[in-house]
């Protein structure tokens, strides 16, 4: 049942809260919304800060690296623009250790829970959306 | 933690009622809410006209006021509504007797009504051209490919067994052992869906990956159906026809690190291995003056076999980490702890954990189908991620 025709599932780009975080993806960078006040990193990106109550926020740029938190491969079709199967990715920021993102990758990937991972940049159409794989390994990269 | 003013016993749940569970109904959600919500009055031996309140699901596509005018209601004085689809019950049980001890209503119907499998099914997604905003966060996790509440609770499942230090394949025996158990159950059950229709734990195995490490015998059923109860005072309860179950406690609770939106920010929060349920479990049991070794029997929230696993640790029942462990035998009506003696979600239907109240209300009524001889604990939970609600049900002895 996959439709190759089906459109993917984009995010919308203009909300008030999370907006920033798509536009920073289109400049090639990982932007994680921080309190303005007692730094503390809001992921999910909302307009105050539940910890000290501030409505002041700020935007940090984040390193592109994280580690693998856990997966799912998902085998049964649901959208017919997202073949089966594939792999989701919660993948925890090092920069950042109480954000996870999400990311996706094709087919059922080796992975291990704690591995390194690197942000890469996927466009598609007018939206930029940050993914993740696994970081090159020291054999590969020799 | 001991709660002053809470009153252990204070309002019974009086009637319980349900339809048929089915893949297509035929009927709207409004004609279920009222054939369940007529059972329950009926059983409990109160005149339609009667009921003064209504608590509703705030997913449900029912009205209070819809349910009252089918009902016949003479005057609706209180209408509420408790939490999202699963977290639900318990908690909206709980609504109906804040609402009697306060004064506000005398005669409360707790429903939840859906055609969950030929409605509107949860997770299919719409083809927009945007997903996301509004506070719903969708954006976040849909574009990835992460859709289903069975995809979010695949990602829980191996991360528990990877904290835990499970192989997949010890995941999938203590997976297994919940799925069996309430297979057996529903095989006793003739108003479960999977009534008569056998499992080993091969056939377990053998079951297709759907989200991998969760099989479709992971999964509960989606399906068409509604179940109500009714809640009064327990002085009242006995004047009337029908048998009272005293309601010991009930709590909600959502726990460290709620995060916005609905179901998959949920994945943000600082442990998926734990859920809202520990936080209501102290609150639970303090109310009710008791422990989880004191539970006779057990209906948990079970949308899939994992978030059975993680509520057992997280009221008490076993440690962190050993639930997987837990032998099949332990679960059935003669064992340790009694699962899910209707089948529950996943293999009797999926009624939003409304199914599972009405079994803790029989048995300690000593009406189900799967007794635990003499039971007079019942325990009932309504699950997480975005919060968790539970009731403790007593014996009227």
């Amino acid at each position: 049942m996959t439709d190759p025709q089906a459109a993917p599932l984009l995010p919308v780009t203009d909300d008030v809260d999370t907006g920033e975080f798509f536009a920073a993806a289109a400049r090639g960078e990982l932007a994680i919304r921080v309190c303005g006040e007692c730094r503390v990193d809001l992921h999910l990106p909302r307009e105050n800060c539940p910890r000290c109550g501030a409505f002041t926020r700020e935007w940090r740029t984040v390193g592109p690296t994280g580690t693998l938190y856990s997966w799912t491969v998902v085998e049964h079709q649901v959208h017919p623009a997202y073949p089966v199967p594939y792999t989701v990715v919660l993948v925890e920021l090092d920069d950042a250790k109480d954000v996870r993102l999400l990311g996706r990758i094709d087919g059922r990937p080796a992975l291990e829970i704690g591995q390194p991972m690197q942000a890469w940049f996927e466009q598609i159409g007018d939206v930029t959306l940050p993914q993740w794989r696994p970081t090159s390994s020291q054999e590969e990269n020799a | 933690m001991s709660d002053a003013t809470w009153k252990p016993g204070a309002c019974s749940i009086v009637g319980i009622g349900a339809t048929d569970f089915s893949k297509a109904s035929g009927r709207s959600p409004l004609t279920l809410a009222a054939q369940a919500s007529r059972a329950a009055l009926a059983d409990a031996g109160i005149d339609p006209r009667q009921v003064d309140g209504i608590v509703r699901c705030d997913m449900d596509l029912v009205s209070a006021p819809a349910l009252a005018d089918s009902l016949g209601v003479a005057d609706l004085t209180y209408w509420g509504e408790a939490g999202p689809g699963g977290s639900g019950p318990a908690a909206m049980v709980g609504q109906a007797v804040a609402a009697v001890q306060a004064g506000l209503a005398t005669t409360v119907v707790v429903f939840r009504s859906l055609n969950g499998r030929s409605g509107n099914r949860y997770g299919l997604v719409g083809e927009r051209g945007a997903t996301g905003g509004d506070g719903s966060y969708e954006e976040f996790f849909l574009p990835y490919g992460m859709q289903t509440a069975g995809q979010f609770f695949a990602v829980a499942a191996r991360r528990y067994a990877h904290e835990h230090g499970l192989s997949i394949d010890g995941l999938a025996h203590g997976l297994g052992s919940i799925a069996l158990a309430s297979r057996a159950h529903a095989n006793r059950n003739p108003d479960a869906q999977f009534f008569q229709r056998t499992m080993t734990r091969d056939d377990y195995l053998a079951s297709r990956m759907l989200a991998d490490p969760l099989r479709l015998f992971d999964f509960c059923l989606e399906s068409d159906g509604a179940a109500a109860v009714v809640v009064t005072t327990t002085e009242r309860a006995r004047d009337l026809a029908g048998s009272a179950v005293p309601i010991l406690s009930v709590a909600q609770g959502t726990g460290h690190g709620v995060q916005p939106g609905q179901m998959f920010p949920a994945l943000l929060r600082p442990s998926i291995t734990s859920w809202p349920s520990a936080a209501a479990a102290p609150t639970l049991f303090g109310r009710a003056g008791i422990s989880a070794g004191d539970v006779d029997v057990a209906q948990v929230y079970d949308c899939f076999t994992i978030t059975v696993l993680i509520q057992l640790e997280d009221y008490g029942f076993v440690a962190p980490g050993q639930a997987a462990h837990l032998a099949e035998s332990d679960l059935s009506v003669g064992g340790l702890l009694p699962l899910n003696t209707s089948g529950g979600h996943l293999s009797e239907a999926y009624i939003h954990g409304m199914n599972h109240v009405l079994e803790g209300v029989r048995q300690v009524r000593g009406t189900s189908t799967n007794q635990v001889e003499g039971a007079e604990i019942s325990f009932v939970t309504s699950a997480p991620p975005p919060g968790a609600s539970a009731l403790v049900l007593g014996a009227d002895r």
